[in-house]
Formats: C-alpha cells, structure tokens, sequence
C-alpha cells in the first residue's frame, strides 16, 4: 500500500520532469532569447546548460512567459520604488 | 540589465577563490579517506568515500551558513559573501555524489527501485533510535538541487528576487533535514559520543552567529524618530559623521536609505543595489561613482543611475544640508531623478 504510493508519487514527478526536460531543450536553444534581453545579447553554450536543469522543473512558469508574450522579466518593486513610482508600478507585472 | 550575464562571471580573484575551494574540498576528501583507511583497514572502501562525501558537503554547509551572518558582523567577509554560490554548487554536487552513491550501496540491489526502497525498506517513522533517517537526506537534496540549478542570475532576474530570496531562504530548512539525516544516522551507526557533541557545537555556533547579526541588523532598522522640519526634512546625522567616499544607511520611507559624502557634497539614495539587492551604502565612492559593495556595480550618487552604456536606476531622496547636518526628505524619487548634493560647509564658517 505505501510502496503503491510512493510507487505512484515518483511516477508522476518523473513524468512531470519527462515533459519539462523536453520543453527546457527547446526553450535554451529558442525561448530563451526571446524572454530575457540579457540572454538575448548574448547567450554562450554554458549559459544555456547552466540554466538548463532548473528550466526542467520551473516549465510551466517559462511555458507561461513564453507563450504571454513577455520580452522582460518582470521588475521588482521594493518600497522606495514602489513608492516612488506607485502608478507605473501598477501597469507592469510587478511582485 | 545590460551588464551581461558574463559581467559577475570571472576574474583573477574568483578563479583564485574557486581554485582555493576546489583544493579545501580535495584536500578534505583525501585526508578523510586516507586517514580511514589507516584507522579501520578493514572498513569498506564505499563507506568511507559515501561518509567523506556526506561530511565534507555538511562541514561546508557550515560555512556557508556562517558567512552571512560574519559579513554583517565584520566586512572583511564580504569578498566570501558574494562568492558564496559556487560554494553552494560546490556542495550541492558532493550532496549529490553522497547521496547517489548511498542509493547504489544500500538500495541498488533489490527488486523495488532504488528510490522506492529508500523510503519504504525502512518504515519505522514511529521510532526515535530506528527513525529513516536517510528520506530526510533526500528531501534535503532536492532543496539544494533547486537552489543550486537556480543560482545564475537568470534565475534571479526570471522568478525576481522576492521568489528567489524565498526559495534561496530553503538552505535553512534543508539544514534542519540533515541535523536530522545526520543525528538520527548517528544513533544507528557506531559512531563515537564524541560526534554528536561536534553536531551540537556546529548548531549553536551557527545559531549564535544568526542572532549577534539579527541584533545589528534590528539596531538599524528601527532607528526611527528622526527630528523633521517644517517641510517633512529628517535630520539623520551630521555631515562628518560620514566618512569621506563612504556611506551611511539609515532607516527612512519604509527601507533603507545609503547617504554618501564625497568631493565636498552629500547625496542619498535608495540602500537596495538593483542586481541582487546588495547594500550600496556599505560601498565605497569610486571616481565619483557608488560601487555596490558585492559586484561593482556603479550608480552616480546625484542621480542614482549607474554610467552609461549602463541602465541600471535607484531611487534618490531630496537632501538638504543645514548648520552641518544632513536632512533627507522621506518621498523617494523615481529612480534616476537628479537631485542637487547637498554642499559640505567648510567646519568653522556657519
Ligand atoms: C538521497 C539522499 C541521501 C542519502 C540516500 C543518504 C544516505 C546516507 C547514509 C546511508 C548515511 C550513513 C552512512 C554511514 O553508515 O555512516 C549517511 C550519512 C551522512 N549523510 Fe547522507 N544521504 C543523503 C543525503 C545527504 C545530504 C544532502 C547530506 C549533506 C549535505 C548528507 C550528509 C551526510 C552526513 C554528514 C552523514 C554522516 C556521515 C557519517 O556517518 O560519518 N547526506 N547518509
Ligand atoms: S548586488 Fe551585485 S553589484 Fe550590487
């Protein structure tokens, strides 16, 4: 009964890492450069391994990005800033 | 963010720094093994490479942990600091090697798979002395594989820092699977008393260091109840308690805010350097510019935006300097807005 769940469990989270290796391939070699402006200056071979794993498991949020049509990520906005400019900050995706 | 993924990458210092970490790390491993194998030559040479792994990524867990709160004590830690993520890579990846090697050792010969076997060979959860120690060590490398596959800075930029911060703040609970992972392990190997005090002495120290920090830290971020004029000015110091080409961060509008003295003039801007949030007012003035103490980054202290091809902003803060004190306006400006330095008076003339 737990060996069928834990059994289950790993199933599911390698079926989940399953798709997202093959989504992360894609998205070094293309979406990469489309999201980020920094990437998209300039994007070497060990930058795109180095973030290949964690694109693995974060796909749903790139897949997401991706497909929203953002070219930047979104800016962070700390008090001050945030303060400082309180109405601009409400029509970016700000966090 | 046009400073470039390569820009924090390397130079002469961080390869000195890894090529330092890689030799501490082989170092450890060799004397560990070698010094097993002189002390118990009949041990087996698998468990003593799967416990100087296991030991040698806890040791520098350790270190990691402790750098933190040892910057904010004294700054000569700092350069560790902002080096510490090829240490965290570093350890996650001798986490890994102890961990796969654990796997193929006790679980990779069985019928059920390896990763199976490791949480259900052992179901004694109710029990303290025989408790499965080692799903604990599991759940701890998945914490340190997704900090360490998401320590590029694309990483930070793409989740933003309040995300990445969190997820970074998971080191302090994967800590606390591996007390467990290692105490537990303890109490079902033969391990010597001796240990256990070692484990205990490593806890605390971290812990003590955590809070002589947080007392510094909470000194600076209450200091409230600034005298204010008529047009909301705070006072927030004298001009020449600021060293000249330094800083001095206060606790104003709801963050900190760095005051930097130099050429003869005062400036304030926001403390929160924009790539990682590192403390500008800890820096220096360098040619006329802020430089973020953890990666260089440069801000002109007038207009809080760094030189050009650069784009990086901060916010300033009004200043006005009067009788030889500094007075701040608590209402950032946007980032970048241009703010007159308020003009050092030469001492003795009003
Ligand atoms: C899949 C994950 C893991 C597995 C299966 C695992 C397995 C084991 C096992 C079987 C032992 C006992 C060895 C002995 O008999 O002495 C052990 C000990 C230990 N493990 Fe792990 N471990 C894992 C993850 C980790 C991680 C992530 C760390 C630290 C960063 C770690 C640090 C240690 C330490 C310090 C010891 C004590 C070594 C000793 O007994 O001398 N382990 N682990
Ligand atoms: S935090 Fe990296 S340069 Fe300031």
């Amino acid at each position: 009964m737990f060996e069928q769940l834990v059994n289950w469990i790993f199933v599911a989270v390698g079926g989940y890492l399953a798709l997202g290796l093959g989504f992360a391939v894609v998205f070094v070699l293309r979406g990469v450069r489309e999201l980020d402006p920094t990437a998209r200056e300039r994007a070497s071979v060990g930058f795109r391994l180095a973030i290949l794993p964690a694109s693995t498991v974060f796909w749903p949020l790139l897949l997401r990005r991706w497909l929203s049509g953002q070219h930047e990520p979104p800016e962070e906005c700390s008090p001050h800033r945030c303060a400082a400019c309180s109405a601009s900050c409400e029509q970016k995706d700000v966090v | 963010m046009s400073h470039g993924y390569q820009f924090v990458g390397w130079n002469r210092q961080k390869k000195l720094y890894d090529l330092t970490l890689l030799g501490a790390v082989l170092s450890y491993l060799l004397l560990f093994i070698v010094g097993s194998i002189v002390l118990h030559p009949d041990a087996v040479i698998d468990m003593i490479i799967l416990r100087a792994l296991g030991t040698c990524a806890f040791v520098l867990l350790h270190v990691i942990l402790a750098i933190g709160p040892l910057a904010r004590l004294d700054r000569r830690w700092l350069p560790l600091l902002y080096n510490r993520r090829h240490m965290g890579v570093t350890m996650f990846t001798l986490a890994l090697l102890h961990g796969l090697l654990s796997l193929l050792t006790y679980h990779g010969f069985g019928d059920t798979h390896p990763l199976v076997s490791l949480f259900t060979s052992n179901t004694r959860y109710d029990s303290l002395s025989q408790f499965p120690f080692q799903p604990l060590g599991f759940f701890a490398l998945i914490l340190l594989f997704l900090m360490a596959a998401t320590s590029h800075d694309f990483w930070l930029a793409t989740l933003t820092p309040p995300i990445w911060k969190t997820l970074h703040m998971g080191v302090y609970v994967a800590y606390g699977l591996l007390l467990g992972h290692v105490g537990f392990g303890f109490l079902q190997t033969e391990t010597h008393p001796a240990l256990f005090g070692l484990l205990a002495a490593g806890c605390l120290t971290l812990l003590a260091l955590h809070l002589a920090a947080a007392g510094k830290e909470t000194k600076l971020d209450t200091q409230d109840g600034f005298q204010q004029d008529g047009e909301g000015y705070l006072k927030l110091c004298e001009v020449l308690e600021i060293p000249n080409n330094r800083g001095r961060m206060f606790f104003v509008g709801g963050d900190r805010i760095a005051v930097f003295r130099y050429d003869g003039r005062v400036s304030a801007i926001s403390n929160a350097c924009q790539h990682q949030n590192g403390p500008l007012g800890e820096g220096r003035v360098i040619d006329g510019l802020v430089t973020c103490p953890w990666h260089g980054f440069q801000y002109d202290p007038a207009t809080g935006a760094s030189p050009p091809p650069f784009t990086e902003k901060v916010p300033t803060f009004n200043l006005k300097v009067l009788n030889g004190s500094v007075w701040v306006h608590p209402n950032p400006n946007p980032p970048g807005t241009y703010v007159n330095p308020g003009l050092v008076e030469e001492p003795g003339h009003a």
